[in-house]
C-alpha cells in the first residue's frame, strides 16, 4: 500500500450508516474515521477498506483521550488510536482539546477546559505522553462550549496559540465551533480567525447546527448554516487550510442534500468538487 | 468363477449376478443424474447476472412476498403508500416517477386500500410477480417448475431401479433367500436418491449473484444501521431484498408494525465491523465529538 500523503481537498466523515454514501463520491480524496469505532486489532470495516484500496486519505479522529484531564491520558487509549493509525496508513490523527472523564468519572461528553496557564501546562504534558506514542503527528481540536469557566486566564486565541506551540501539535480547525462559540458569547468570529495560527491547520471541520433557546448548538445533525459557510469563505480567503471535513453524525439528509452540502463547502473554498 | 442359474433362483437370476447389474444400472443412473442435476442447477453466468435490480433480487432471494416487501420499502422511501389504522394500505402520494410495473401494481393496490397480507392475491400485483419470477427463469437465476423436474430426471430414475430393487427383496424374502446384500444396496441407492432429489429453487449463478449484491451493498445491512433518507427508494428497497423484512423493521417500525409485517432477518450482516451496530445516538449538545456510536463504555479503551 503506498503511503498517504496529508489530508487534502473536501472530505466527509465515514460512519458506517453513510458508508454507501461515501463509497459513490468519485472525487473524494479524504475522510476522517472515529478512532474508537474502529476495531485496533483490525479488519477494518468493509467501507473503509475498500476506500483505502482507492488511496483514499483516513485520519482517525480520538473522541475518547481525554488530553485535557488532569490525570495522565491513559497510555491503552493512545496504543488504541497509534494502531488505528497504523491499520489505515494516517499521515495523521486528531484529538480534541478536552476532558472526557475525571476523578474515575465517565462523563460521556466533550467537556471544555479552564483556559489557565494550569490546564496549559496539564494539556501540554498529555499531548507529549500522546505524541511520543503515536507513530504520526497529532492534530489538536478546540472545541465548542456554551460557558466559559470563570476563572480563565487566557483567551481562546492565546489558550491555543500557547499549547500549540509549546506541543509543537497541529491544529485542526472546526469553523462551526468558531462561528458558535462567537455567536454564544457576543464576540466577532474573525477576530479570533486573525490571531489564531492558520499556517497550522492540517484540516478543518464544517458541521451543521441549531439555534435553540437563544443559544446556537453545534449539533452535527443540521444543515451547515449560510453564516458557517460564509466564515470558512473567509477563514480560506486568510489562509485556505489543505483540506475540509463535513461532519454529520445523525438525521442524515437524503443524498442530494449532503452532496449539496459538500458542493457548498467547495464552492466555499475552492476545493474541487468531490460530488 | 461362474454362477449357473439354479431352479431356485427368484426371477431365474441368480443373486450375484443380479445385484452386479443391479448395482451397475444404479451407478450409471446416479452418474448421468449427478452430472446432469449440475448443469441443470448451475444456471447461467451471462455478462451482467449479477445487475439486479431490488425487486429482482427481492425475489430470487425471498420469492414473492419478499419483492412486494421491498417494493413496500421503495414506495416508503418516496412517500407513495401509507397504512392506515384499520391495518389497511393507503395512498400518500402521486405514483412515483419510474415506478416498475409491480410498484405500480402495489401503488394502485393500496390505493384499493388492500392489506399488505393480501397484496399477493391482488391481480395486477400477482401479475406483476409472475414476469417477475418469469425473468429470474429466463435469466438462469432460478428454476422453472419444468427445470427443476429435469433436474430431479436422475432421482426418477434412481427411484425406478429401488422400486425394482424393492419388488425382488421381497420376491427373495418369500423364497428364503439370502438378502443382506440386496438390502444394503437399497440403503445406497436410497441415499443417493435423496441427495439427487433436491432441487433448489435458485441456480448456483443466481445465489452468486446474491452473494455478489450482498457484499456490494453491505452498507444496507441492519447491522450498520443504514442512514435510508440518504440512501433513497432504491437503497430502501435493495435493503429489504437482500437482508430481509428485517431492514424495513429499521426504516421504518411503525408502518410495518401497524401494516403487520413479519420481522425476517436474511443474509449475513456482512462483517461491517465497529461498534457502531446498535447505537445510532449522536452525540450530545455543546460537544464538538465526531459520531455517537462508541457511547457507554463498548469499545475504546
Amino acid at each position: 500500500m503506498r503511503r498517504m500523503t496529508g489530508p487534502t481537498g473536501v472530505g466527509i466523515g465515514w460512519r458506517p450508516e453513510i458508508a454507501g454514501f461515501v463509497a459513490e463520491l468519485p472525487g473524494l480524496r479524504f475522510v476522517e474515521v472515529v478512532a474508537e469505532s474502529v476495531p485496533a486489532a483490525g479488519p477494518l470495516p468493509v467501507g473503509l477498506a475498500a476506500l483505502r484500496e482507492r488511496g483514499v486519505t483516513v485520519v482517525p479522529h480520538g473522541v475518547r483521550l481525554s488530553l485535557g484531564g488532569a490525570e495522565p491520558v491513559d497510555p491503552a487509549r493512545v496504543a488504541q488510536l497509534a494502531a488505528v493509525a497504523r491499520l489505515v496508513d494516517a499521515p495523521l490523527v486528531s484529538e480534541h482539546i478536552a476532558f472526557v472523564r475525571a476523578g474515575g468519572l465517565e462523563a460521556g461528553h466533550l467537556l471544555p477546559l479552564p483556559r489557565t496557564r494550569e490546564a496549559v501546562d496539564a494539556v501540554c504534558a498529555n499531548v507529549d505522553r500522546a505524541q511520543a506514542q503515536l507513530p504520526v503527528p497529532l492534530a489538536l481540536e478546540p472545541i465548542a462550549a456554551l460557558f466559559d469557566w470563570p476563572d480563565d486566564e487566557l483567551d481562546e486565541a492565546a489558550f491555543l496559540t500557547e499549547i500549540l506551540e509549546r506541543t509543537g501539535a497541529l491544529l485542526l480547525l472546526d469553523v462551526a465551533n468558531v462561528y458558535a462559540n462567537a455567536r454564544n458569547r457576543g464576540t466577532d468570529p474573525l477576530a479570533l480567525l486573525d490571531r489564531l495560527p492558520l499556517d497550522r491547520v492540517a484540516y478543518a471541520h464544517v458541521a451543521g447546527g441549531a439555534e435553540h433557546g437563544g443559544f446556537y448548538h453545534d449539533t452535527h445533525t443540521d444543515p451547515v448554516p449560510a453564516e458557517v459557510l460564509d466564515l470558512l469563505g473567509e477563514l480560506c480567503a486568510r489562509h485556505r487550510p489543505p483540506a475540509l471535513l463535513l461532519e454529520r453524525d445523525g438525521h442524515y439528509p437524503p443524498a442530494a442534500t449532503l452532496r449539496a452540502e459538500l458542493d457548498a463547502l467547495a464552492a466555499a473554498s475552492g476545493f474541487p468538487v468531490v460530488t | 468363477m461362474s454362477v449357473l442359474a439354479a431352479p431356485g433362483d427368484t426371477w431365474g437370476i441368480p443373486g450375484p449376478t443380479f445385484l452386479r447389474f443391479y448395482l451397475a444400472a444404479a451407478v450409471l443412473v446416479a452418474v448421468l443424474g449427478a452430472i446432469h442435476r449440475a448443469r441443470v442447477l448451475a444456471g447461467s453466468r451471462q455478462p451482467g447476472y449479477d445487475q439486479l435490480s431490488p425487486e429482482q433480487a427481492a425475489y430470487l432471494n425471498g420469492g414473492a412476498a419478499l419483492a412486494v416487501h421491498a417494493t413496500l420499502g421503495a414506495l416508503r422511501g418516496t412517500g407513495s403508500v401509507g397504512v392506515g389504522r384499520d391495518r389497511r394500505l393507503v395512498t400518500t402520494g402521486p405514483m412515483p416517477a419510474g415506478a416498475t410495473p409491480l410498484a405500480q401494481a402495489v401503488h394502485n393496490a393500496a390505493g384499493r386500500r388492500t392489506r399488505v397480507a393480501d397484496l399477493r392475491r391482488d391481480q395486477w400485483v400477482a401479475s406483476a410477480l409472475t414476469q417477475l419470477g418469469g425473468d429470474l427463469e429466463q435469466r438462469g437465476l432460478a428454476l422453472s417448475p419444468a427445470g427443476r423436474e429435469s433436474a430431479r430426471r436422475g432421482a426418477m430414475g434412481l427411484l425406478i431401479l429401488l422400486a425394482v430393487g424393492v419388488f425382488r427383496l421381497f420376491a427373495g424374502l418369500s423364497g428364503d433367500k439370502p438378502v443382506g446384500y440386496l438390502l444394503l444396496s437399497l440403503a445406497g441407492i436410497f441415499v443417493a436418491f435423496l441427495i439427487l432429489v433436491r432441487a433448489p429453487y435458485r441456480t448456483r449463478a443466481g445465489r452468486a449473484a446474491l452473494r455478489t449484491l450482498r457484499q456490494r451493498h453491505v452498507h444496507l445491512a441492519p447491522a450498520s444501521s443504514p442512514a435510508y433518507a440518504t440512501y433513497g427508494a432504491a437503497g430502501a428497497a435493495m435493503g429489504v431484498a437482500l437482508f430481509g423484512t428485517a431492514a424495513l423493521w429499521a426504516m421504518d417500525p411503525g408502518f410495518a408494525e401497524q401494516a403487520e409485517i413479519q420481522r425476517q432477518a436474511l443474509g449475513n450482516s456482512g462483517g461491517t465491523g465497529g461498534c457502531g451496530g446498535g447505537s445510532s445516538s449522536g452525540c450530545g449538545g455543546g460537544s464538538s465529538c465526531g459520531g455517537g456510536g462508541c457511547g457507554g463504555g463498548g469499545c475504546g479503551g
